[in-house]
């Protein structure tokens, strides 16, 4: 059956359509990235204590993916609606589903081919990531698999909720319409942060994609993400499977749906509670230094961190992505509270003296401070526990400034604009044409 | 007694309207009932809510005694093939033709056989896209007999063919019917049913108009020798005249 499906999904203009405009999005990226980069490393070959600013997986790698964040999201449902719609629109899928019998596993076959369709548009990364480290480009291995597992429980995730759109839909139209407005959804989550008109939606940070996705990109393997990804992708896949079961009658679907969604909702809430992280980055650059987290693990109770600072401060986004990233890193069961975020309107309309307020809680002690600085907070940690402040070196990361120009940089601006798309584009016409 | 499909008071609405009202019949192993009547008579509709796809407002479908509710149920015993559906463009004839062995199950050499008879083997290499009309109608034929499913329910699987064409054809049906397949399909042409058909059943308005064999049809409207196109006339003028009376 595998077959079948395969040759519906690549066989299609558009599955290459959509790889060869998304190997474009992500080698604009990567060609931007280099150039910053570059730029940045002439500075850093007359300043030494500049390299180890210099850190391909933010510069390089990131920046790359970017391009593919906004590919997979806009382009991947496209392949993924139209494996199943397809079908409808031919008339074929009542037949197709009484032949095989077994609705799972026509759901689960049209989205394994639809993943492979989808693949197609992590080809480009891979390719200029590798091109990067031809010309001499550092690249860490680990750290870049740690960021690219993130994209592949993305594309899984993006592949699902399109397969679970056509299942509920008549048409290819409908069914990419309604999938890229859920894939997107989670933009106008993230824009609540820094935009008071949908602070309102900043409590569904949770729910947003890139909440997940952020610290994978920075090569820390976070099992709560990935158990979040997961059953948000398997929820889909329940959903589209109740979708295609066209012998249930129609409130026993609805029963079904609404127990789906309760269910993944409640699986992706519980995915929250599971902290646990691994610093995969090299010289483990994502922690706290070594003799700090020792000590933080031996500290008794649990630590509480307590932020008086709007969703959409500067000073608390750098909290949360550096310093509560490490601590939790350390202490999985680090307590982060915002009394802010209970307030019904943006803090700053009644910010009051207490406004900026660090209160962190630990063996007991309490202390308070107005930094956000990790190292302010940390020793205030292990005052209020009453420990002394562990040795806090740590093994510098060198950095890897790099400059790519002249010929090198003429060589990977043609494979990230010309070579890799239209290698893509050739693939598709030849496969489509044969 | 061998396996039985019952119709019983099978009705069917769409969008608030009934399509199908009370529509029953039987079908057994070997039958050819063909479903004849005007366009918006409801054949369609009465196919798709044998095979379960969609759901009856009233009445029921039994097998062998046993109420068909479940997909898996109605997947166990029909192979189906819808109204002006084509096999997937985009895959070879091969790839067509593996999957409906690997899901027809047919018995030893059918799949062989039906290659040679409806002359799709020779597509195997092509891409499905590229068939013609017939050509796509025999792979998607193929596609549908290619089973051991004990009845085929096949929408109009004669529109797209030439009278040379079914030539072919006609006799690949009625092998199927003889080796104990029941089968039941929708004709527009009466010519067309009247070659292949051991039972007809007239539908028109969503509702039974006349049930049997073409001796029996010609009985009721006592026309011993006509075609069955002047007898299925008969039939729909005599049910207008007495729905107008």
């Amino acid at each position: 059956m595998f077959a079948r499906e395969l040759a519906i999904v690549l066989r299609a203009r558009v599955t290459w359509l959509q790889a060869a405009l998304s190997a474009l999005l992500v080698g604009h990226g990567f060609v931007l990235a280099i150039d910053v980069y570059s730029a940045g490393s002439r500075s850093a070959a007359t300043q030494r204590l500049m390299a180890g600013e210099f850190d391909p997986l933010l510069g390089i790698v990131r920046p790359t993916l970017g391009g593919l964040y906004l590919a997979l999201s806009l382009l991947g449902p496209l392949v993924a609606a139209r494996a199943l719609s397809i079908e409808k629109e031919r008339r074929t899928f009542g037949a197709l589903l009484l032949q095989i019998g077994a609705p799972l596993r026509l759901v689960l076959t049209k989205t394994g081919a639809a993943l492979a369709g989808a693949a197609l548009q992590l080809v480009a990364p891979m390719l200029l990531l590798v091109a990067w480290w031809t010309v001499g480009g550092h690249l860490g291995a680990v750290e870049t698999a740690v960021a690219f597992v993130a994209y592949l429980l993305y594309l899984a995730l993006v592949t699902s909720i399109g397969m679970a759109a056509a299942a509920w839909t008549e048409t290819f139209a409908q069914a990419a319409t309604v999938a890229i407005l859920v894939v997107t959804a989670s933009w106008a989550i993230d824009a609540s942060e820094g935009f008071a008109a949908l602070a309102w939606l900043g409590r569904a940070l949770d729910w947003s994609v890139t909440t997940h996705l952020t610290p994978m990109e920075r090569g820390t393997l976070l099992l709560g993400a990935c158990l979040w990804m997961a059953s948000v992708t398997a929820g889909a896949l329940a959903l589209a499977w109740v979708g295609v079961r066209i012998d249930l009658d129609r409130p026993r679907r609805i029963a079904a749906l609404v127990l789906v969604l309760l269910v993944t909702g409640t699986a992706s809430a519980l995915a929250h509670r599971g902290r646990r992280g691994f610093d995969l980055t090299e010289d483990r650059r994502a922690s706290l230094p070594g003799g700090v987290e020792e000590a933080l693990r031996a500290l008794p109770g649990r630590l509480a961190v307590e932020v008086y600072l709007d969703r959409d401060d500067a000073r608390r986004r750098q909290l949360e992505s550096d310093t509560v990233a490490k601590l939790r890193l350390a202490r999985p069961d680090l307590d982060v509270i915002a009394p802010t975020d209970m307030r019904p309107e943006p803090a700053e309309l009644d910010r009051d003296a207490g406004y900026g307020r660090v209160v962190v809680h630990a063996g007991g002690g309490t202390r308070e401070t107005h930094s956000t600085s990790r190292r302010e907070i940390v020793t205030l940690l292990f005052e209020a526990a009453g420990r002394p402040v562990p040795d806090w070196s740590q093994s510098e990361y060198p950095g890897y400034p790099f400059v790519v120009d002249g010929m090198q940089r003429t060589a990977l601006v043609v494979i990230a604009y010309a070579a890799i798309p239209l290698t893509l584009m050739s693939a598709g016409w030849v496969l489509t044409r044969s | 007694m061998a396996a039985e499909l019952v119709v019983d008071g099978l009705s069917v609405a769409r969008a608030g309207r009934r399509v199908l009202s009370d529509v029953s019949f039987a079908l057994r192993p070997g039958d050819v009932v063909a479903v004849v009547g005007p366009n918006g008579a409801g054949k369609t509709s009465l196919l798709q809510a044998i095979v379960g796809l969609v759901r009856a407002a009233d009445g029921h479908v039994t097998f062998d005694g046993k109420v068909l509710r479940s997909l898996s149920h109605h997947s166990a015993v029909f192979s189906y093939m819808p109204d002006d559906a084509e096999p997937p463009g985009e895959a070879t004839v091969h790839t067509v033709i593996a999957h409906a062995e690997r899901f027809g199950r047919p018995p030893p050499h059918l799949a062989g056989e039906l290659k040679e008879r409806l002359g799709v083997g020779r597509l195997a290499a092509q891409r499905a896209g590229r068939l013609s009309r017939g050509e796509k109608r025999r792979v998607a034929l193929f596609a549908a007999l290619c089973t051991a499913r004990p009845v085929v329910v096949l929408d109009e699987p004669l529109a797209t063919f030439d009278p040379l064409q079914l030539l072919e054809v006609l006799p690949v049906l009625r092998e199927r019917a003889a080796a104990g397949t029941a089968l039941l399909l929708s004709v527009h042409q009466m010519s067309d049913a009247e070659k292949v058909a051991s039972q007809i059943l007239v539908l028109d308005g969503g509702a039974v108009v006349a049930f049997g064999a073409l001796a029996a049809l010609r009985a009721r409207v006592d026309r011993s020798d006509a075609s069955l196109e002047v007898v299925v006339l008969e039939l729909l003028r005599g049910r207008e005249r007495d729905v107008r009376a």
